[in-house]
């Protein structure tokens, strides 16, 4: 059984090894899970987020960094830190970062 | 497979998102809202629901016309300048530190 030993690790930008699913885990370990990977936050109004997950709350609240906005797939804007209210938001995925 | 309690180890360093707004007080912030609007101003105050009172605000709203003949998108943006105002938290989509280039 891992040990959730919490150990952010903001520098890898690829990760081979995808986030455990084949057991259950509830969606709160999953959240734990992807703090400090690059994240897609799509929220209600179709916009997508990209950047990496700094932290996040169970109201889903997100604070990212290194944020890009698109809108209609066409990058439409950059924040160095950004917080997004968590009733905008559709999910929150995981993803390989471009660069 | 019982679940096992983890000991709670002081490793509470990760400050969850209401805490970097904090770090914004009294700083400039962006801030992107429903209905296509966006203000920039000072941050003096805010609560969980992200209700703030900003200083010295300046609002952009941005509507789109369609040309009925030539279908053409035209954005037009009207501005205005606020000196004290409470905004209401269920309108925020987004707020951040005012855009900086670099970093």
């Amino acid at each position: 059984e891992e040990n959730t030993a919490y150990m952010p690790s903001p520098n890898i930008h690829s990760l081979s090894a995808p986030v455990l699913m084949s057991r259950k885990q509830t969606p709160s370990e999953f959240l734990k899970k992807i703090i400090g990977r690059p994240v897609v936050v799509k929220l209600n109004s179709g916009v997508d987020y990209r950047g990496v997950l700094a932290c996040l709350d169970g109201y889903m609240n997100i604070a990212l960094e290194q944020t890009e906005e698109y809108v209609n797939g066409q990058l439409k804007n950059k924040y160095g830190d950004a917080f997004i209210r968590g009733n905008n938001v559709l999910y929150i995925s995981t993803t390989k970062r471009r660069g | 497979m019982a679940d096992e309690p983890e000991p709670p180890v002081a490793q509470q360093t990760v400050e969850e998102p209401l805490d970097l707004i904090r770090l914004s007080l009294d700083e400039r912030i962006y801030v992107k809202m429903r209905s296509d609007r966006e203000l920039r101003g000072r941050l003096h105050a805010y609560d969980q629901h992200l209700n703030m009172i900003m200083g010295d605000v300046e609002e952009t709203v941005t509507t789109v016309e369609i040309d009925e003949e030539t279908y053409e998108e035209i954005y037009k943006s009207t501005k205005r300048n606020i000196p004290m105002l409470f905004v209401r938290g269920d309108g925020v989509i987004l707020v951040s530190p005012p855009m900086r280039t670099g970093t």
